[in-house]
């Protein structure tokens, strides 16, 4: 069994170094050296990061709903 | 003294006796220069003070009240904005045609009736130069220009008038945006209008300084109001200010051809509030595109992955059922190309090999035999000559041999008289005696 990487938790990673890993597994994932035993695992990870990174850009309607009404105040 | 005997005027005369002397040609449509301070409009006309300032100590060396006439006030105000995108407005140098008049109540006035903006610009232009130039020898002309952006500016400190139109339509525009991007804003409030509009704005960017760390960028923005006036803008110590400013600095303050010196030192410029939450929610708007793009090309890249290994164990599992009959194929096509290489290499080597071995057994005879020969040649001419040499061949020719008590007689010196001497011949012996 092949070993499994191990991954910095996201909420640890700035928004610039999660897009950076982000990039690098995509790179990888299109190269030649993906070894298919850990593709679930860093599509896993590329996941986790792809949401991470939108959370972090986009606000909920609720907290939309809350700035605005703050600024109308 | 009888003083009401005394020969008097009234004041009125006496103003139209001024206003007689001073409305002379001299003193009618004359280009002056100077510089504005006090500009107001009221009932359409156009008040203002006309000043002339000592250039090195800033005080006043003369100073006129500068009326422009409802009449043609919009044609000039619309002629100078168009031309130096500025509008009247304190500190701003001009020159101007005037006629000087005197009303009895209100006094002496210079009733303004055309204006030359070039002068103006020039004016603005050089005061700009000399910025620019002091800027760029301290070395910081180009320092928040070159600041690098962070990947996506979401937190954001706005410097604006509190309850101003553009504040207004920054922020609506930033946060109904349809990317939901989450962007966190304060207002950090400045004058942005008159005398006081460079040190509030300072004021404001020392708070946002303080906490540098919270913040992406700031935005300067003004707006809404028609007026446009900018020239407080053009200020050496808020430009400096900005200049060196650690965080990148965005102005909205004018329209597009409105320019001051904050333009030329912000990292970026934009045309309206608006524009400038437009341009904040463009880089968001890229980052999620990125992330979109990233994320699409992830999912092609691993199902490309995947089927490329699908596609390879196909490829193994069409194999596997031939792979051993060919294996056997191929082994005894192997052994049979064996097998005739070895058939046709015995006679190849053998055949020759037989050849030489005959040969030489027939060479081997023919020399034995002609040693024989040799040899037994060499005999008989041997026995020829042993035939030839022998007494008896001697003594057949008429030789004989004489001994003397069996020795061989050579030498008559070795006989005396008397002597039994035996004569052999070839077919006996005859014994005699000497005398």
């Amino acid at each position: 069994m092949t070993e499994q990487p191990v991954f910095t938790p996201v909420s640890e990673l700035t928004y610039s170094k999660a897009v950076a890993e982000l990039e690098s597994i995509l790179r990888m994932m299109q190269g030649d050296e993906c070894d298919i035993d850990r593709l679930a695992a860093y599509t896993r990870r590329a996941t986790e990061l792809l949401r991470e990174c939108r959370t972090r850009l986009t606000a909920t309607d609720e907290e939309l709903r809350a700035i605005l009404s703050d600024l109308e105040k | 003294m009888p003083i009401v005997n005394m020969e008097s005027i009234t004041l009125l005369q006496l103003n139209k006796r001024l206003a007689s002397l001073i409305t002379v040609p001299s003193t009618q449509d004359v280009w002056v220069t100077a510089e504005l301070s006090d500009v107001a409009v009221r009932g359409g006309h156009c008040y203002m003070e006309l000043l002339q300032k000592d250039p090195e100590r800033g005080t006043t060396l003369a100073r006129a009240r500068g009326i422009i006439w409802a009449s043609i006030y919009p044609r000039i105000d619309a002629e100078f904005h168009a031309a130096t995108g500025q509008r009247f407005a304190t500190g701003i140098k001009v020159m101007v045609r005037v006629s000087a008049t005197m009303h009895p109540v209100y006094g002496i006035s210079l009733v303004i009736n055309a204006v030359n903006p070039e002068y103006t610009m020039g004016d603005l232009l050089r005061r700009r130069q000399e910025m620019l130039t002091r800027l760029q020898a301290e070395g910081i002309l180009e320092m928040n220009r070159s600041l690098e952006w962070t990947d996506v500016p979401l937190r954001v400190a706005v410097i604006s008038a509190p309850g101003a139109a553009g504040y207004g339509d920054f922020i609506n525009q930033l946060y109904n945006n349809v990317q939901r991007l989450r962007f966190k804003t304060r207002l950090f409030p400045a004058v942005m209008q008159g005398e006081r509009a460079p040190e509030t704005v300072i004021a404001a960017l020392d708070c946002i300084a303080g906490e540098c760390d919270d913040w992406d960028c700031v935005v300067l923005i003004r707006g809404g109001g028609a007026t446009s006036d900018l020239v407080a803008f053009e200020d050496y110590s808020l430009a400096a200010n900005i200049a060196q400013f650690p965080l990148p600095v965005v102005i909205g303050i004018g329209h597009e051809r409105d320019v001051t010196i904050l333009d030329y030192v912000a990292n970026m410029r934009v045309k309206t509030p608006t524009a400038a939450a437009e341009w904040l929610i463009s880089r968001g708007t890229a980052a999620l595109d990125r992330l979109r793009r990233i994320g699409a090309d992830m999912l092609q890249a691993a199902s490309d992955k995947l089927s490329g290994c699908q596609s390879q164990l196909a490829y193994y599992e069409g194999l596997l059922p031939v792979a051993p009959v060919s294996v056997c194929e191929r082994a005894s096509a192997l052994l049979h190309t064996h097998l005739v290489t070895l058939a046709s290499t015995g006679p190849r080597r053998i055949t020759p090999e037989i050849a030489r071995l005959t040969h030489r057994g027939e060479t081997l005879g023919q020399s034995v035999r002609n040693r024989l020969e040799r040899q037994s040649s060499r005999l008989d001419s041997l026995s020829a000559l042993l035939d030839a040499l022998s007494p008896q061949s001697t003594l057949r020719r008429g030789y004989s041999i004489t001994r003397a008590g069996g020795k061989a007689v050579t030498s008559v010196s070795q006989l005396s008289p008397g002597t039994a001497i035996e004569t052999t011949l070839s077919d006996g012996t005859i014994i005699s005696v000497t005398k």
